[in-house]
C-alpha cells in the first residue's frame, strides 16, 4: 500500500465514520429510551438524503443563490426528520412499546420496506448525485492527495457538534436528564414525574432528526439509489452493537473503527469490504457480548 | 386520607387482588404484611397508576380519584414512591437522584434546597453519600437513598415497597429510626409500607393489615384507631 493510498483510505474512512456516527447516534438514543431497535431508521437516512438532493436540484433550477446549498441540507433534515419521526412514533412505535423484541423488529422492518417503496415511487430507481455543495467547498491538498473540504472538514465538524450538543442536552438540561432517567427505568422515571409519552416522542424526533441529517449530509458525496437505507441501518447497527447500546462516546470510536476498516478494505481487499462491519461486530461480541463500552449498571448486593 | 374501594386486579388473567377495601387516615402509618406473591407490590403499583384495576374499584386520596390522574402527575400531588428494587439512576450522583423528582415537577431551586435539608435531617445517613455516584452504593445505602428520594416530593403520601428486605440488622435499625423521625417531622403524612416480615416493623405502623392471596384482613397489632378497615372488607 502506497502512502497516497493510505492517506486516501484514512480520509475516506473518517468522513464515512462521521456520517455513520450521526445515524448511529439517533438509533442508539431511540433504543435507549424506547427499547426498540428501529429498522426504519435506515429509511429516515435515505429519505433525508433524497429530500436534500431534491432541494439542491431546486436551488439550481430556480437559480437561487449557491449560498443556500449548505443550509438546504440542514433544512431537509429539519423538514423531514420531525415530520416522519412523529408519524412513526405516534402511528407505530408507541403501540409496540414493551412488546416482544421479535415483533418490534418485524414491525419496524415492515415500516422500512414500505418506506423503501415510497422512495422508489417518489424518486424512482435512477441514482441521484447532487454534489454542488461539495464542489462549492473546494479541495485541499493533504500530503500530495487532493481531498474535498466538505468530507474532510464539514462532515466531522457537524458530527462533533451533534455529539457534544446531544451530550450537553442529556447531562445539563432538565429535559435531557429526564431522557436519561427513562433509559434506566421507565416506570420509576414516571413515578418521579417524567411524562414518558412526551419524552419518548421528543427522543424519537431527535433521533429521527439525526438519521435524516446523516442522510442529508451524505447526499453530496454519495450516490442515492434504492438500498442505501438498508446498507446504512446494517452499519449503524454494527456500530451500536460494538459500542454497547446507549454508549454515545463509544459509538464515535466504533464508527471510526467500522468506517476506517471498511475504507481500507476497499483498497486492500475489495471483496471483503461489504463484510467488514459484520466481521468486526462478530469479533467484538465474541470477546465482549455487551459491547466494548458496556453500560454502568447498578450494583445489586 | 387514602381510600381503597373494591380494588381488584388481574395480571395475565390471574386474579392478583380481590376486592381490597381500606382506609388510611392522614397522620397514620399502615403496614401491609404478606408473603412474596401476595400482591403487595401490585397494590402499591395500582396506587401509583402502573397497573390497571377493575373499573368498579377506586383509589381516592383526600377526596381526589387517582384513576383520573396520570401516573406522572402523582409527584405533583405530593405522592412519594420507594420501589421494591431500589432503582436509582446510576449515572446521577446521590444528590442528583434526590433532587430529580423535584426538578421534574419544576420546583424552584430554593424550595428544593429547603426540602433537601429537611430530608437530610430525617435521613442523616445520606449526608456523606450525596456526592457519590448512585452506581456504587451498597444495597442498604441505596435503600436509604430511595427513602430520601421518596420524601423529596412525598408530602401527603409515601409508599415504601419492602424497604427492609435484605437490610442488615444495623441498617434496619437506622431505617426504623429514620421512619420515626419522619413521623415526627411530618405528622400529617400518610405512610404505607409493605413487608413480608412483621417483626421488622416494630412499633412503626399504627395499623397492620395482612394480604394473603390477594385478599386483605386486619392483622391487629396496630396501636391506635387511626387506620381502619371499613365493613366491606372480607373478614374470613
Amino acid at each position: 500500500m502506497t502512502t497516497e493510498m493510505f492517506i486516501l483510505a484514512t480520509l475516506d474512512g473518517l468522513s464515512a465514520a462521521a456520517l455513520l456516527f450521526m445515524v448511529a447516534l439517533g438509533l442508539t438514543l431511540i433504543f435507549g429510551v424506547m427499547g426498540i431497535l428501529n429498522v426504519a431508521h435506515g429509511s429516515l437516512y435515505a429519505i433525508g438524503g433524497y429530500v436534500a438532493a431534491t432541494l439542491g436540484l431546486a436551488i439550481d433550477k430556480f437559480g437561487l443563490s449557491p449560498a443556500l446549498y449548505l443550509p438546504a441540507l440542514f433544512l431537509a433534515a429539519i423538514l423531514i426528520g420531525p415530520l416522519l419521526g412523529t408519524l412513526l412514533e405516534v402511528g407505530l412505535l408507541r403501540r409496540i412499546l414493551g412488546k416482544e423484541h421479535v415483533l418490534q423488529l418485524l414491525v419496524t422492518f415492515a415500516a422500512f420496506m414500505i418506506l423503501e417503496d415510497v422512495q422508489r415511487l417518489v424518486w424512482g430507481t435512477q441514482p441521484y448525485f447532487v454534489s454542488n455543495v461539495m464542489n462549492q467547498f473546494g479541495n485541499t491538498d493533504v500530503l500530495g492527495i487532493t481531498y474535498t473540504n466538505y468530507q474532510m472538514i464539514v462532515l466531522p465538524v457537524v458530527a462533533a457538534v451533534a455529539y457534544y450538543g446531544l451530550r450537553y442536552f442529556l447531562t445539563k438540561t432538565w429535559l435531557g436528564r429526564e431522557v436519561i432517567a427513562m433509559t434506566f427505568h421507565r416506570e420509576v422515571a414516571t413515578a418521579m414525574g417524567v411524562n414518558a409519552k412526551l419524552v419518548s416522542l421528543l427522543t424519537f424526533v431527535i433521533g429521527a432528526g439525526l438519521g435524516t441529517l446523516g442522510g442529508a449530509l451524505a447526499s453530496p458525496s454519495t450516490a442515492l439509489l434504492p438500498g442505501v437505507g438498508a446498507d446504512m441501518i446494517v452499519q449503524s447497527f454494527a456500530v451500536i452493537a460494538i459500542a454497547g447500546l446507549g454508549q454515545l462516546g463509544g459509538a464515535a470510536l466504533a464508527a471510526c473503527l467500522i468506517g476506517l476498516s471498511r475504507s481500507f478494505a476497499v483498497y486492500l481487499m475489495p471483496e471483503l469490504a461489504v463484510l467488514t462491519p459484520y466481521i468486526i461486530m462478530v469479533l467484538v461480541l465474541l470477546v465482549r457480548p455487551e459491547g466494548l463500552f458496556a453500560a454502568t449498571s447498578m450494583r445489586r448486593i | 386520607m387514602l381510600e381503597l374501594k373494591e380494588v381488584s386486579a388481574r395480571i395475565a388473567g390471574v386474579p392478583v387482588l380481590r376486592a381490597i377495601n381500606a382506609e388510611i387516615a392522614r397522620t397514620s402509618t399502615a403496614a401491609i404484611v404478606g408473603r412474596n406473591g401476595a400482591g403487595k407490590t401490585t397494590l402499591l403499583r395500582i396506587i401509583m397508576g402502573f397497573v390497571p384495576f377493575a373499573a368498579k374499584g377506586s383509589v381516592v386520596l383526600d377526596g381526589k380519584d387517582l384513576s383520573r390522574v396520570s401516573p406522572h402527575d402523582r409527584p405533583r400531588l405530593g405522592i412519594g414512591y420507594g420501589p421494591e428494587d431500589r432503582v436509582l439512576f446510576p449515572s446521577f450522583t446521590v444528590e442528583e437522584n434526590l433532587r430529580f423528582p423535584c426538578e421534574v415537577i419544576r420546583m424552584p431551586t430554593k424550595a428544593v434546597d429547603r426540602r433537601m435539608d429537611e430530608v437530610l435531617a430525617i435521613v442523616p445517613e445520606l449526608a456523606p453519600l450525596l456526592a457519590r455516584s448512585a452506581a456504587v452504593l451498597s444495597g442498604g445505602q441505596a435503600k436509604m437513598a430511595v427513602l430520601g428520594r421518596s420524601l423529596m416530593v412525598g408530602t401527603r403520601l409515601v409508599l415504601l415497597d419492602e424497604p427492609f428486605q435484605g437490610l442488615a440488622p444495623v441498617l434496619a435499625l437506622q431505617y426504623t429510626e429514620a421512619l420515626k423521625r419522619l413521623q415526627g417531622a411530618r405528622p400529617d403524612l400518610t405512610i404505607l409500607i409493605t413487608e413480608s416480615n412483621r417483626s421488622l416493623l416494630k412499633d412503626i405502623p399504627s395499623v397492620t393489615w395482612t394480604l394473603e392471596r390477594g385478599a386483605m384482613t386486619v392483622a391487629g397489632g396496630g396501636s391506635g384507631p387511626r387506620g381502619s378497615l371499613p365493613e366491606a372488607a372480607p373478614s374470613d
